[in-house]
């Protein structure tokens, strides 16, 4: 780890330029593989990507693509959070819950969402439905394993000081365990929303009516590589703005850890 | 002061404690015995995994013996309560709550307490160990020294007439641990409660301590008791007596050879 001095050219340099030079960089680096004879098929320039904008629109799809994604993605990540944290909070506290769910979620955690999409649309029916349920699987699983280890690595000093000024389970629980795994919360949030994002694509593979993973699905059997890649760079974004907003919160509820600064 | 009948504190009858691992049993305690009167300032010294913490644990409630009993104030010890605070080697602040709602944590719980009552608690023993300025810092802003100040407040704040303290200056430099030392003897003779000190420090214990518990380990159990016959106030000029050099030598050659049977 190099010491970080305080005048140097790099911290000087204020967080927006940076950004605005990575941003550059990645066009260039992007003119350079949509020129390049080998990767030009599937980088198409900038200038002819950003047209299919107004290609997708006049189709009618781009907003409708995006708003049903959008929902999917939601409910499931709000479902698969609203179940993860109490799940994890009861393996952590119950050990019998503990043996029982562990071996199952290590069992399910690795087999890629894509495998079981037909499976769920055989019984759940086309629509949004089986979306939801996949996408909720995925963040559940990676929201549960992240609290579960939030809540076992809690100081156990921490529960033995609330304990000799009089804390009882709900206090301990309330006081000490839910704000010393806060991190850890907003951290399965992080991969949550990454997790839901990555399944869209598989949730939409069978049977969606709309969807940016729909729509990638479908174009690629045309070869129509612009607003594919369009698409692909909307996903992305969609990630971005959401990991700005989880940090602004961030910043907010967890300012009291110390942090080392790299 | 010895000789003179005063109310027992704490009764420890045959406490014995056994951890059961992978490798077998392992005695922690082995029937420890031990009366500690009320306002006594007891330090506890001994080698490493003698088991003065299990002891201190034990009397906490935050661990059950294995056979034997602690009475205090002549009720049996159940699980952890007010009447007894501990201060921890490891400060155990909670970083997310500001320096004055870690004091007024074990407040908030006590249900007689008023929120004006309660304020006034707090701010009376944060102004104890000098940290006034640092009301509504967080921990992470704050040095060991001071974060172990916090701790004491809170232990304090709660007024337990029984303080456990686990080599709470263990952590710290040689100067803020000299001066947590000095703050401690005069908070101690202005407000006195029962105190039981474990240390490894031999000098902090005798510069502290109305009676010293020399425990011997494997099996852990009390090796020897001794009264300090030096008088209160003390200071840190304490330590040039010939009387302190004397307890000292005296102390560190049984340590010393209770550490080397350890290694054997």
């Amino acid at each position: 780890m190099t010491k970080k001095k305080d005048n140097d050219i790099i911290s000087r340099i204020p967080k927006w330029a940076w950004l605005l030079l990575s941003l550059l960089a990645a066009m260039l680096l992007w003119v350079v593989l949509s020129q390049n004879p080998v990767t030009a098929r599937s980088f198409s320039p900038p200038w002819v990507t950003f047209a299919a904008i107004q290609t997708m629109i006049s189709r009618g799809v781009l907003f409708q693509d995006i708003a049903s994604s959008l929902i999917s993605a939601g409910i499931g990540f709000a479902l698969g959070f609203f179940i993860g944290v109490p799940v994890a909070f009861l393996m952590a506290w119950y050990r019998p819950v503990r043996y029982i769910l562990e071996p199952w979620i290590q069992f399910i955690r690795n087999i890629p969402p894509l495998a079981y999409v037909p499976l769920v649309v055989i019984s759940a029916g086309i629509g949004r439905r089986p979306q939801i349920i996949v996408i909720c699987l995925a963040t559940f699983l990676t929201i549960c394993v992240t609290v579960f280890q939030g809540v076992i690595n809690v100081d156990e000093t921490l529960i033995k000081a609330a304990r000799v000024l009089g804390a009882n389970d709900t206090v301990l629980f309330v006081k000490v365990i839910f704000p010393a795994t806060t991190p850890f919360i907003i951290t399965a949030i992080r991969l949550g929303i990454s997790a839901a994002l990555t399944t869209l694509i598989a949730a939409e593979s069978t049977g969606a009516i709309a969807g940016l993973g729909m729509r990638i699905k479908t174009l690629s059997t045309t070869f129509d590589t612009p607003p594919m890649l369009l698409y692909i760079i909307i996903v992305g974004v969609i990630g971005m703005i959401a990991e700005k907003v989880l940090k602004f919160f961030e910043r907010r509820l967890t300012s009291w850890q110390e942090k080392r600064e790299i | 002061m010895a000789g003179e009948a005063r109310d027992i504190k704490v009764q420890i009858k045959g406490v014995e404690k056994i951890y059961e691992g992978r490798n077998g049993k392992t005695v922690a305690l082995n029937g420890v015995d031990l009366d500690i009167c009320e306002n006594e300032f007891i330090c506890v010294v001994g080698p490493s995994g003698c088991g003065k913490s299990t002891l201190l644990n034990i009397i906490a409630g935050l661990l059950e013996p294995s056979s034997g009993k602690v009475l205090v104030d002549g009720v049996e010890v159940k699980g952890t309560g007010v009447d007894r605070g501990v201060v921890f080697q490891q400060y155990a602040l909670f970083p997310w709550l500001t320096v004055k709602k870690n004091v007024e944590f074990g407040l908030k719980l006590k249900k007689d307490v008023t929120p004006q009552q309660r304020e006034e608690t707090a701010m009376k023993y944060i102004k104890m160990v000098g940290l006034e300025k640092f009301v509504d810092s967080y921990p992470k802003e704050l040095s060991g020294g001071m974060k172990q100040r916090v701790a004491i407040a809170r232990a304090y704040a709660v007024n337990p007439s029984l303080l456990l303290m686990d080599e709470p200056f263990g952590a710290l430099d040689a100067q803020t641990r000299t001066q947590l030392q000095t703050e401690l003897l005069r908070t101690w003779e202005e407000e006195k409660k029962t105190c039981f000190f474990i240390t490894h420090d031999v000098e902090e214990a005798i510069l502290l301590a109305s009676k010293v518990i020399i425990m011997s380990a494997r099996p852990g159990r009390i090796r020897e008791v001794l009264d300090i016959d030096i008088p209160y106030p003390r200071t840190q000029e304490t330590k040039i007596l010939p009387r302190f050099t004397e307890l000292k030598n005296y102390i560190w050659n049984i340590v010393y050879r209770e550490y080397l049977e350890v290694q054997q």
